[in-house]
């Protein structure tokens, strides 16, 4: 465990996806700790993936459309036990890493998580690496984001 | 700690052992399912008799870094991440002195004095 990066735990999900050699990523990216750590587990990828087209996000919806992607399964399928293991690893662990590195914002009161002012930096990376490192997730994410819209 | 729980049980009973004006509120055994963090909530959400979403502010991230606890502790199933610590940690969380043991044991004490945290 030599840096914050590897001192990172997550389950083993099996949907981690290799992480490519780290000479194939931009060194842009290896330089800038928030946009690196922000990346460093899957469901933060899949949260900042959920930023691409919708700015605003409840972390009840939020820790639903993770908990279907994780689970493989449509939303409205996802049992209420699993929603609240996300939501509650989203709002004591994730959320908080996030805002610390001014990734997204947060509204305590509303459960509100917005774009913050290091959003753009974390976008371009994910835009950049997304389509080799992690394209279903990018993909699931969007979807979810269209199934909402289209509500 | 002298009570063993049944291995099969992720959730251990009161046990109502008393170390040193600590009282021993919720017990929960981490198993590698979901994230340390997700497990020390639940237990504190045991121990206060809420509902893990009912637990707010503040939020576990500002009082430890449980994502490191956990690789030290339990490292994961890659080759490379193996576990380094042994032992146990302990921290407070509000009202609570939370225990993360090395078999996967969180232990949940509450410590008689609500606790200012930072």
């Amino acid at each position: 465990m030599g840096n914050n990066s590897s001192g990172e735990a997550e389950p083993n999900d099996g949907s981690k996806p290799h992480v490519p050699n780290p000479e194939a990523i931009a060194d842009a990216v290896l330089k800038l700790d928030h946009v690196h750590d922000a990346l460093g587990h899957p469901r933060r990828r899949y949260l900042c993936y959920t930023l691409l087209e919708r700015t605003e996000w409840s972390l009840t919806d939020l820790a639903t459309n993770i908990a279907a992607w994780e689970g493989d399964v449509p939303e409205h399928e996802v049992r209420p036990d699993e929603r609240t293991a996300v939501y509650v690893s989203l709002y004591h662990n994730h959320v908080p890493n996030l805002v610390e590195r001014r990734v997204v914002a947060y509204d305590e009161t509303t459960e509100t998580l917005s774009a913050a002012e290091n959003t753009q930096q974390v976008l371009a990376a994910l835009e950049g690496i997304g389509a080799s490192l992690n394209g279903a997730q990018e993909t699931h994410a969007r979807s979810e984001i269209d199934d909402e819209s289209t509500r | 700690m002298t009570s063993r729980q049944d291995r099969n049980s992720k959730e251990g009973e009161y046990l109502g052992d008393r170390t040193n004006d600590l009282t021993q509120a919720a017990q929960r055994r981490y198993d590698g399912e979901r994230e340390l963090t997700t497990e020390i909530v639940y237990a504190v959400a045991a121990a206060r008799g809420v509902e893990p979403t009912d637990v707010h502010s503040p939020p576990l991230y500002e009082c430890v870094d449980a994502a490191t606890v956990e690789t030290a502790l339990f490292g994961r199933s890659t080759s490379e991440d193996r576990p380094v610590a042994d032992g146990t940690v302990e921290f407070t969380y509000a009202e609570f002195l939370v225990t993360v043991r090395k078999d996967g044991w969180i232990q949940v004490s509450e410590t008689g004095a609500r606790q200012k945290t930072s």
